[in-house]
C-alpha cells in the first residue's frame, strides 16, 4: 500500500549529473531559481526549458519522472493561474464579467507565472532525483558550515536531516505493516467520510508514534555508545572535491543566466 | 475451509527501478485442520505469501481461492475474509493502540459490527484462550504490560475475530523461553480445537514438534512440500538452502554417520529413543 509511494524520490542510476558535487548542485539550483525569476517574458523561459531538458537527458532520469513532480502542485498552479486571469488589471479587455475583467495582460502574466512554477518544480525535482538524500544533506552541511562561526548549528541541522531522511522509508514500512495488521482485524482505512477516515487513522498513528519514540531512544543510545559527541573535531569519510564536470556544470549555468538576461533585454 | 494458491506471483513496486519479485508461481492447497509450517531463508517470500492468504496483498498474477472462490473477485467480501482468516504479524504487540486491553481486543469484533454483548463475550473468550484473567487485565493499558503479555493481548485481538484459519508470522520470535513455550502450547491448543494453522517459523524444532505439513520456500518458489518426515529426510538439501534441521534429526544423522544402523529421517525424540532402544536390545540378543 504505502510502499508504492515515491518519497525522497531519488532515482538510482549512474550519470554525470548524479556524480556532481552536491554543493555544486545545490548552488546551481539556487542559480536556476534566480534565472527563472529573472525571466521577464515568455521567450526568456526557452533557454531554461532547453537547459532542464538536456540536463534531464544527461541524468538518465526518464523525463516523465520529472513531470510527475508537478502533479502534487497542480492545484497551486491552477489556483495562481485562475487568480491572475481574473484579478490582474490590464488594458486590452477580452471579456468583461462585471465583477472581474479578463485582459490580455492578465492572461499573459498568468501563463508566465504558471511556466515559472513548473520550471521551478522541475529544477528542484532534478536535484532530488539525482542526489541521494544523505549526499544532499552532506552538501548542505558543507555549504552552511561557515555559518557555524556565528553560532548556527550546521552540523546538528544536517545530522537531524540525515536521520529524518534515513527513517522515512523505515517509518513508511512500519506504517504499512501496522496498517495491514489493523486491516487484518477488519479496520477500514479507505471508505467513509472525512471524520470517519480521520478516526480510522488512530489505530495507525498511535502504534506508529510509539515505535518512532522507541526507535529514537534506541538510536540515541547506539550513537552515544559509539562516542558521538556532535560535530566538533569530526572528520569525514567522503571528502567532497570539485571535479572537471562540476566546473563545466557551473559554466553551463552561467551561460543559461546570460541567455536569460540577454533575451530579457530584447 | 480450503485455501488454494494457483500460480500466485507477486512483484513489489512493479515498473519502478526498485521492482522485485517476492514470490513466483506458487501453487499449493491447505485443507481444514492442517498445521502447516512455512519455512525458508530470510527473503524467501514467506511473509509475502502469508499476506496473500487474507487478501492484504493482491497477486500480480495468479489466484488465491478460498473454498473455490477467488478472493479478489468483485463479489467477495473482504470483511468476511478477514474474519475467516486471522493474521498475526511478526511482533504483533507493535500494533496495540487502545487505552485499555479490553478496548484493544474489542477492536476487531467492533469492526465486524457486532453487538456490545457479543463483543464482551468475545473479548472474555479471547483473553481466556491466551491465559490472561479478564478482571485483572481489562482496565490495564496495553503499554504497561510485559513483552510476553503484550504479545498475548495482541494475539487475543486476532482470536476475538474467531478465525477458522490462523496465519502466524514467527509468533515466538523474541520471547523468553517460558513465554515462548506458552505461546507454542497456545497455538497447539488452538489447532486441537479445530483451527487451521499456518505458521512461519525459523525454529525447526518447533516445526518438528507441531506441524503436520511443511512447505519450504526458496527464492520465492515452493522448493519442498510434504510431511515433516518427508522434509527432514532431506537434511542435506535443507542445509544447502541455509536452513537447519531439528536437533534430533541432526543427532540421528550423526549417529548414522558413526555407523549405527538407525533408520533415516527420524526427527522426534521419542522415535529416536525407541530406535536406539531397539538397537540396544537387538545388540544384547546378538551377544547372548
Amino acid at each position: 500500500m504505502l510502499r508504492d509511494m515515491t518519497l525522497g524520490q531519488y532515482y538510482p542510476v549512474k550519470s554525470p549529473v548524479h556524480s556532481l558535487d552536491p554543493r555544486v548542485k545545490i548552488l546551481l539550483l539556487i542559480a536556476a531559481i534566480v534565472a527563472v525569476f529573472m525571466a521577464g517574458n515568455m521567450l526568456a523561459f526557452l533557454p531554461a526549458a532547453v537547459y532542464i531538458f538536456f540536463a534531464c537527458r544527461l541524468s538518465n532520469v526518464p523525463f516523465n519522472m520529472l513531470l510527475k513532480g508537478i502533479k502534487p502542485l497542480r492545484f497551486i498552479i491552477i489556483f495562481t493561474v485562475v487568480l491572475n486571469i481574473f484579478f490582474l488589471p490590464g488594458e486590452k479587455v477580452w471579456l468583461d464579467l462585471g465583477f472581474a475583467k479578463i485582459t490580455q495582460e492578465a492572461v499573459m502574466t498568468a501563463i508566465l507565472y504558471a511556466l515559472r512554477l513548473v520550471l521551478l518544480v522541475m529544477f528542484s525535482s532534478l536535484l532530488t532525483l539525482t542526489t541521494a538524500p544523505v549526499t544532499l544533506t552532506d552538501g548542505l552541511e558543507r555549504l552552511l558550515s561557515p555559518l557555524s562561526k556565528i553560532g548556527f548549528p550546521a552540523h546538528e541541522m544536517a545530522m537531524m536531516m540525515t536521520i529524518a531522511l534515513r527513517f522515512i522509508p523505515t517509518l513508511l514500512e512500519e506504517a504499512d505493516k501496522i496498517m495491514k495488521a489493523q486491516s487484518a482485524r477488519g479496520a477500514d482505512f479507505e471508505s467513509g467520510n472525512l471524520m470517519a477516515r480521520a478516526k480510522a487513522m488512530v489505530p495507525l498513528l498511535v502504534p506508529l508514534f510509539v515505535s518512532a519514540f522507541r526507535r529514537a531512544g534506541d538510536l540515541a543510545m547506539a550513537m552515544e555508545a559509539r562516542c558521538y559527541h556532535g560535530g566538533k573535531g569530526r572528520t569525514r569519510l567522503h571528502v567532497l572535491k570539485m571535479h572537471k564536470n562540476d566546473w563545466l556544470a557551473i559554466l553551463s549555468m552561467a551561460v543559461l543566466i546570460a541567455c536569460v538576461i540577454l533575451i530579457g533585454r530584447l | 475451509m480450503q485455501i488454494e494458491f494457483k500460480g500466485v506471483t507477486h512483484t513489489y513496486q512493479e515498473g519502478s527501478p526498485f521492482q522485485s519479485t517476492a514470490i513466483r508461481d506458487v501453487n499449493f492447497t491447505v485443507s481444514s485442520g492442517e498445521f502447516l509450517a512455512l519455512i525458508g531463508h530470510t527473503g524467501s517470500g514467506k511473509s509475502t505469501l502469508a499476506q496473500h492468504i487474507n487478501g492484504l496483498l493482491r497477486p500480480t498474477s495468479g489466484q488465491v481461492l478460498i473454498d473455490g472462490e477467488d478472493i479478489h473477485s468483485s463479489g467477495y467480501s473482504k470483511k468476511t475474509l478477514r474474519q475467516k482468516v486471522g493474521l498475526v504479524f511478526q511482533y504483533p504487540e507493535h500494533q496495540l493502540f487502545e487505552e485499555t486491553v479490553e478496548k484493544d481486543i474489542g477492536f476487531g469484533p467492533r469492526n465486524l459490527g457486532l453487538s456490545e454483548d457479543e463483543i464482551l463475550e468475545r473479548v472474555q473468550e479471547a483473553l481466556r484462550k491466551v491465559g490472561l484473567a479478564y478482571d485483572e487485565f481489562r482496565e490495564k493499558s496495553p503499554f504497561e504490560l510485559s513483552g510476553g503479555q503484550m504479545r498475548r493481548v495482541a494475539m487475543a485481538g486476532v482470536l476475538a475475530m474467531r478465525p477458522e484459519v490462523l496465519v502466524l508470522d514467527e509468533p515466538a520470535a523474541g520471547l523468553d523461553p517460558m513465554s515462548r513455550e506458552d505461546m507454542l502450547q497456545l497455538i497447539r491448543s488452538l489447532h486441537e480445537s479445530g483451527t487451521t494453522i499456518i505458521m512461519i517459523s525459523h525454529s525447526m524444532d518447533d516445526v518438528a514438534r507441531f506441524a503436520t505439513r511443511v512447505l519450504v520456500m526458496k527464492k520465492g518458489t515452493v522448493a519442498m512440500d510434504g510431511t515433516p518426515a518427508d522434509i527432514f529426510l532431506h537434511a542435506d538439501q535443507l542445509e544447502e538452502m541455509g536452513l537447519d534441521v531439528p536437533v534430533i534429526c541432526r543427532m540421528n544423522n550423526d549417529l548414522r554417520r558413526l555407523g549405527l544402523p538407525l533408520p533415516e529421517g527420524i526427527y522426534e525424540e521419542d522415535a529416536l529413543f525407541t530406535a536406539l532402544m531397539q538397537l540396544w536390545k537387538g545388540g544384547e540378543n546378538h551377544a547372548s
